[in-house]
């Protein structure tokens, strides 16, 4: 009954490793994430948003991220996420593996 | 370890979804509403802000369900579904899951029990070392042609020292003897056992010791070994047995040893002792009383010990043509031995049954089928939501497994149930019946072999309701139903054909096989069993060895009987009547000039009121009298056919005939003084042989005698006690055995085929059961399909005589299409049980016209319930109807 329907444009799999990434900055809630892959892309990367949460729900599986209720700058009750050390790590592996599969397109590309 | 803790959460998280879900949802809004704030500040109005918020989130609902996803077991979690789906649908159709699983479990378990006793019995070894390695002999002898005979103790001898194919052989005898040291005197059974007995099992004694050469049976007494369950039963498993002194046949043996347990060849309450052999035993050739058994060498296959028996055979022929002229020994091995005709009833019990299980797998599916029909809405409802086909195939799938797995589980009952029912009804002469258990491995084949049938069951139901042209089935029944007509011939009629062929052919084996019996039943003995009650009773050679001894018992006993007035006639004879044993005599015809081969005849020694007590006729010349005893002349009784076969067209009366006895090897002419009527005394279903008889104080030997007595009151515990008082007054040692009405002896000799017939019968009528459930299951759902048709038809003026018979119909087709194919496979498979009928052949016409009839009949009642209920359709609720 499930169909993975995800119309963001990214690769798959690197949503996770984007979230990973953002979350090297300190502590984020989910919206602010999402803002943040957005223009640090320039607006090049269009996130479906709501993708994210799903996304993070594995992170928090896998235990690469951890979650804790907090306020934020409006006073609003948000979930924060922090990367956890499991999760540096598996930062540190995948971005090695994007890197290197980056480089080899790129050498496809130039040689054709 | 990552993946451990990674499960652990998915388990915290699984517990904690409620909380999960409802701080998503949480976050999700506020991501919304931060979004929708955004995109106001952006000079938006409220609404497009909101609505832009939204598009540029996406599906919500889904990125939720996709959340949960990652919480749980997700592929655990919806076959979980599934389950508990299942059951709920089970639940809520009560009537139909307990057919389902009756049905089942009726077959699996009776499938099982006969299969776990065809294990315990036909197909595992004996248990015993090697078991598959002992053999044991018998010898066919010209001289007593259709009998197998046991071996003489010189030609065991001779066969141990020339074989190569065996490498150890012993001999033993089944032997009664009288027990007096430990309470009343009773007869129990003794193995006389050469040294080496124990070896060829493997076994040795539990405690003490085994029985040695130099234990030989002497005068001053002898050593006797226990089996287990005598030391237990009878000696309370005393554990200083050893040593103690029991009195056997009024002479002293010393207990050397118990068996251990489960050692139950050839009896499992036996006492063993050396063996005993007279001084004919030992020197003649001629004298075949002894069992043998033998042990393979590793590797040497029967066939090939038979073929250097049959070279040992032939050369004792040549070198002892007195004794041994055209002997033959035949090796079988224990096993076959000791299952002997067991096999073939076990093995027609065991394909009925399969047959039973064939008609419940059918009838299952067929429930399936109805239910899925009935089903069709929801599952195209499921299927415009967007399940896919090999979803609802799967939620179809656990359906029907677990009601396999129900009916697998009730199945185990019923087959441990059965077995237990089996060891307790089954008839004693049944062998290896304390081996009998449901295995653990047959009962999981049961289980795997009720899952398969699940799938099978469940799928082809499924793939057949789940091909559903979504438009039409949503649309109106009407619209969908009608186009199409009278439904073809669907793969439920299929099933219910195939269920009505088996069941008919069951029906046919056990019409055939109670027709047996009757007939059996019903086959006049030739004598009276009104009232009349028999009891055995063994003369110890010890006190009644000489002839004198004997005889003076015997009158005695019989003076005791006639002075009874609860006894209105007593006689005794040396051989019992139909308990499948008789006497045999040599007679050569060529005495009487006919060219024939030496042939045997039935030979009996009974008193001289021994025709009238029985009640078999005179038909020419005289009862014996008391003036025929050993010292006047020697005097013969013979049967009518025995007349009829040796005297054609003659007065018999009078005339000689020459006999040779078994004893002394000596020839003496006996005078034919009466001819009386031909008695079926052997089986009931054997005809009448020729037979011969002498006064029994003519007789030399007397061994052991069976007392005939009619009593003129029904009370058997009475008269049980006045025999035992008779012959306690004459000798108080004597143990009074087997004492029982002949009409219950004769019962019992047909218990076997009885117990057969009545397993059958009940296979039969499940089978025909199921098979009506079938029926009423596809012509019910017929007419439910057909409502409209009917409706219709009301409406256009038929009437209800007409819409009867057009469902009648439909049901009549069903059945005699189903009843010519099982016809068909009657004729083909009763060939099958030809050998265990009597009176009846297997084609026999009036039974299977019979069979068929009520075939027929039965089906056309199962319609009738639906039939009746299409009569009462009314057309306006009808045509309403959706």
């Amino acid at each position: 009954m499930v169909r993975p329907a995800s119309k963001n444009e990214l690769l798959p799999g690197t949503l996770e490793m984007l979230i990973l990434q953002t979350l090297t900055r300190g502590a984020m809630h989910g919206y602010g994430i999402a803002q943040h892959i957005q223009e640090m892309s320039d607006e090049v990367l269009q996130v479906e948003e709501g993708s994210l949460y799903p996304a993070l729900q594995r992170l928090l599986v896998k235990g690469w991220v951890k979650g804790e209720w907090g306020t934020s700058d409006n006073n609003r009750r948000a979930r924060y996420y922090t990367l956890t050390s499991a999760g540096k790590k598996q930062l540190g592996i995948e971005a090695e593996n994007f890197d290197r599969m980056i480089r080899a397109i790129a050498r496809v590309m130039q040689t054709a | 370890m990552a993946r451990l803790a990674e499960f652990w959460r998915r388990v915290v998280f699984y517990f904690q979804r409620s909380r999960m879900d409802r701080e998503l949802a949480e976050e999700m809004r506020d991501h919304l509403e931060r979004k929708a704030a955004k995109n106001a500040a952006r000079g938006m109005t409220r609404e497009e802000a909101v609505d832009a918020a939204q598009r540029q989130l996406g599906n919500s609902t889904l990125q939720q369900e996709q959340s949960r996803l990652a919480w749980g077991f997700p592929v655990l979690e919806s076959w979980l579904q599934d389950l508990r789906f299942g059951l709920r649908v089970l639940r809520k159709a009560p009537g139909f899951s307990a057919i389902a699983i009756l049905t089942l479990a009726l077959g699996l378990g009776a499938t099982t029990a006969i299969f776990s006793i065809v294990n315990a019995i036909v197909l595992r070894p004996l248990p015993y070392k090697d078991s598959e390695r002992l053999v044991t002999l018998w010898t066919n002898s010209p001289q007593f042609p259709d009998f197998n005979l046991a071996e003489s103790k010189l030609d065991f001898e001779d066969i141990k020292s020339q074989t190569q194919a065996f490498e150890a052989m012993a001999m033993y005898r089944t032997h009664g003897m009288t027990l007096s040291s430990n309470g009343e005197p009773e007869r129990v059974v003794t193995i006389q056992v050469a040294p080496g007995f124990l070896e060829m099992f493997g076994v040795r004694p539990e405690m003490g010791r085994d029985i040695e050469p130099d234990d030989e049976q002497g005068t001053s007494g002898s050593v006797v070994l226990l089996s287990q369950g005598v030391w237990r039963q009878r000696f309370a498993a005393d554990p200083h047995i050893l040593g103690r002194k029991l009195t056997l046949d009024q002479k002293l043996f010393t207990v050397v040893g118990v068996l251990p347990r489960g050692f139950d060849f050839p009896d499992r309450d036996a006492f063993l002792v050396p063996l005993d052999l007279s001084v004919d035993e030992q020197q003649r050739r001629g004298y075949r009383f002894f069992r043998v058994l033998g042990r393979l060498r590793p590797g040497t296959r029967l066939q090939a010990a038979q073929a250097e028996l049959d070279g040992i055979a032939a050369r004792l022929a040549s070198q002892y043509p007195a004794d041994d002229s055209g002997i033959k020994f035949q090796a079988a091995s224990l096993r076959d031995d000791t299952i002997g005709d067991t096999r073939s009833s076990l093995m027609i019990l065991l394909g009925a049954v399969t047959f039973l299980l064939l008609i419940a797998c059918a009838n299952v599916g067929n429930l399936l089928l109805a239910k899925g029909t009935q089903r069709q809405k929801e599952i195209s409802i499921r299927s415009a939501l967007g399940c896919t086909r090999v979803r609802v195939v799967r939620q179809l799938l656990v359906e029907s497994l677990l009601l396999a797995f129900l009916g697998g589980a009730a199945g185990l009952l019923v087959a441990v149930l059965g077995v237990d029912g089996f060891k307790a009804l089954a008839p004693g002469n049944i062998p290896r019946l304390n081996e009998l258990r449901v295995e653990p491995a047959i009962a999981w084949f049961a289980f795997v072999f009720a899952s398969c049938a699940g799938i099978v069951c469940g799928l082809a139901p499924a793939l057949h309701t789940t091909r559903v042209d979504l438009t039409d089935a949503l649309k109106d029944r009407m619209a969908a139903g009608l186009p199409r007509g009278p439904r073809r011939f669907s793969l439920r009629s299929f099933l219910v054909v195939f269920e009505l062929a088996l069941a008919l052919v069951l029906l046919t084996g056990s019409a055939l096989m109670v027709q047996s019996l009757v007939r059996t039943l019903r086959v006049d003995p030739g004598f009276s069993t009104d009232r009349l009650l028999t009891a055995e009773l063994a003369l110890p050679a010890a006190r009644y060895g000489n002839q004198e001894a004997a005889h003076m018992f015997v009158e005695r006993l019989l003076d005791q009987l006639h002075a009874r007035p609860e006894l209105s006639q007593s006689a005794v004879t040396n051989f019992a009547t139909l308990d499948g044993m008789l006497a045999m005599q040599t007679f050569d015809p060529g005495t009487l000039g006919f060219n024939e081969k030496p042939t045997t005849l039935e030979f009996k020694s009974v008193d001289p009121h021994y025709f009238e007590t029985i009640g078999i006729p005179l038909l020419s010349g005289r009862f014996f009298t008391e003036r025929d005893i050993a010292a006047a002349s020697q005097v013969l009784i013979v049967s009518e056919s025995l007349a009829r076969r040796y005297f054609p067209g003659q007065n018999p009366l009078g005339k000689e005939l020459s006999l040779e006895s078994k004893r002394s090897g000596s020839k003496t002419r006996r005078q034919i003084v009466g001819v009386v009527a031909d008695v079926r005394d052997v089986k009931l279903r054997d005809q009448a042989r020729p037979e011969l008889y002498s006064p029994l104080l003519q007789q030399p030997k007397i061994g052991s005698l069976h007392l005939y007595v009619r009593a003129r009151t029904d009370n058997p515990e009475q008269l049980a006690s006045s025999l035992r008082q008779c012959v306690w007054v004459v000798d108080k040692d004597m143990p009074v055995t087997h004492i029982e009405s002949v009409a219950a002896a004769i019962s019992q000799s047909v218990a076997e085929p009885r117990f057969r017939t009545w397993l059958l019968s009940l296979f039969a009528g499940a089978g025909l059961a199921l098979t009506l459930i079938g029926i009423y299951g596809v012509i019910s759902y017929s007419v439910s399909q057909r409502t409209q048709e009917i409706g219709v038809r009301v409406a256009l003026g038929a009437p209800r005589k007409k819409v009867l018979g057009l469902i009648l119909g439909q049901g009549l087709r069903l059945a005699l299409l189903g009843a010519a194919i099982g016809l068909a496979g009657s004729l083909a498979l009763t060939r099958v049980i030809a050998s265990e009928l009597f009176g009846v052949k297997p084609a026999d016409p009036a039974t299977l016209i019979g069979v068929v009839l009520s075939m027929l009949g039965i089906a056309l009642l199962a319609a009738y319930l639906p039939a009746r209920r299409a009569t009462r359709v009314d057309p306006v609720i009808a045509l309403r109807h959706e």
